[in-house]
């Protein structure tokens, strides 16, 4: 019983509360106070049982059981070679290694793993706590970064036009929101289903930075890629959520391409059907949202959209109207139907042009 | 011969940078055009499947490479990534991106 000192595994009690009630209603004295003693405790330890069942399934075993919300970073230094994954130049827990984009991926992999998981619950990429890999010095003077289906690659730059690859948060946590979405929506990477995978990318990038930096939606720039160009290039980010199509209009590169409305949708066959492109609208939709709402982006637009991600309505082959209805239905569950949230989502999916319509309740 | 190499997507994808470029064999120095002619010949490249690259459905802001290779009367088009298991491949496209910085 728990009443020993040396007990093992005092929370496990052997007998059941029942059992000490009838005790200590039928037995003798000494008996009847003993029961009530250990009923007493009893009540505690279950208490305390009850308080350590985590909220959700631990991790699965086979990767060593790693506790929840724990990370468990690798990073990886190709070598300006192409063979991935490249030697560990640094692994979980060790210090600083030296080198400028292994540390900045090892920071950066750790907020968008903080992120997801103080924001939203969830344990790593799968939300079983996989580890984060991240290769580092891919090929020569590189300009890409790209999620492989299991890590993160990053190349240094050409130094002439952009920086290493590593530079901007939100390309880490871009990157890192790809696996996340082929662990839920499995959006396919064509056409408009892949211009919502990479706004969705692009979103959530955007979110860790603004995390990172406690920034209200006003407060935000709502860039991706700023500090990627170099000073060389006329140009702040390499994609605007606020302002597609402004982020750049350089010589060099061009005048940044995306559209903020679906009358400027851009049809081609390039970059898998434009996924680098159209993902303006969807981009601005959220921005829009997010700004209508005021305070943190993060709590309740992308709470919204998180939910959405992870609702079984989303196919793989998902569009822009098809993913807005399932952000609207999600606003209503989580905030109700005639919620300022609800009213957000549909003005800003409006205002650029993907057409859902909501019946409002009666009045 | 005529050689047409395209890249497209990427994270920092961007049309300006991906406009497609050619060279031809015939204007080319001797010792290149020999070069390039011994790559093709390792990659089987008319005999390649039209789409080259090791990476899962999941993958996302890679770079594509489209190589279309016109040979007297043969013409074929491959797209690639950077994530080959395909050594002869990995050196053409090399020498191609060389070639047509």
């Amino acid at each position: 019983m728990c009443q020993r000192i040396y007990h093992r595994h005092p929370i496990f009690c052997i007998l059941p509360p029942y059992i000490l009630s009838k005790i200590s209603q039928n037995g003798t004295p000494e008996q009847r106070a003993d029961a009530l003693k250990t009923l007493a405790t009893d009540s505690t330890m279950r208490a305390l049982r009850l308080a350590q069942i985590p909220a959700r399934l631990p991790s699965v075993p086979s990767r060593g059981i790693p506790m929840e919300g724990n990370k468990q970073r690798t990073i990886f230094d190709v070598q300006n070679t192409f063979d991935l994954p490249g030697d560990i130049i640094r692994k979980e827990g060790e210090p600083l290694c030296g080198d400028p984009a292994a540390d900045e991926a090892y920071e950066a992999l750790g907020r968008t793993f903080d992120f997801y998981w103080q924001v939203y619950e969830r344990n790593s990429i799968d939300d079983e706590g996989i580890p984060l890999r991240a290769s580092v010095h891919f090929g020569k003077n590189y300009n890409n970064a790209f999620w492989d289906g299991l890590a993160m690659v990053f190349g240094d730059g050409d130094g002439d036009l952009f920086n290493r690859f590593t530079i901007s948060l939100d390309v880490i946590g871009h990157e890192l929101t790809h696996g996340v979405i082929g662990d839920e929506a499995r959006l396919q990477y064509f056409y408009q289903s892949g211009a919502l995978n990479e706004s969705i990318a692009d979103i959530f990038g955007s979110l860790v930075k603004q995390y990172s930096l406690k920034q209200s939606a006003e407060e935000a720039d709502w860039l991706i890629g700023a500090g990627l160009f170099t000073a060389k290039i006329n140009g702040v980010a390499l994609r605007s959520l606020n302002a597609p199509g402004t982020a750049f209009d350089d010589p060099l590169l061009g005048k940044d391409p995306q559209p903020a409305h679906m009358k400027n949708f851009v049809r081609t066959f390039e970059d898998n059907g434009g996924v680098h492109i159209n993902s303006g609208i969807p981009n601005h939709a959220f921005y829009l949202a997010a700004t209508y709402l005021g305070g943190y982006a993060w709590e309740k637009a992308g709470r919204i959209w998180y939910e959405a991600l992870r609702d079984r309505q989303v196919r793989s082959n998902s569009g822009f109207l098809r993913f807005a209805k399932i952000t609207l239905r999600n606003a209503m569950r989580l905030y109700g139907s005639s919620s300022v949230e609800v009213k957000a989502v549909g003005e800003a999916w409006r205002e650029v042009g993907v057409k859902i319509s909501y019946l409002l309740p009666p009045a | 011969m005529h050689i047409e190499l395209k890249t497209e997507g990427g994270f920092a994808a961007i049309p300006a940078l991906n406009k497609s470029r050619t060279i031809n064999t015939e204007d080319l120095p001797e010792h290149e055009a020999v070069e390039l002619k011994q790559l093709l010949n390792t990659t089987h490249f008319f005999a390649l499947p039209k789409r080259v690259s090791k990476l899962p459905p999941g993958a996302a802001d890679y770079r594509q490479y489209k190589i279309t290779i016109e040979d007297k009367g043969k013409k074929h088009t491959v797209y690639l990534t950077d994530v080959l298991d395909n050594p002869p491949l990995r050196r053409l496209l090399d020498f191609l991106k060389a070639k047509m910085a």
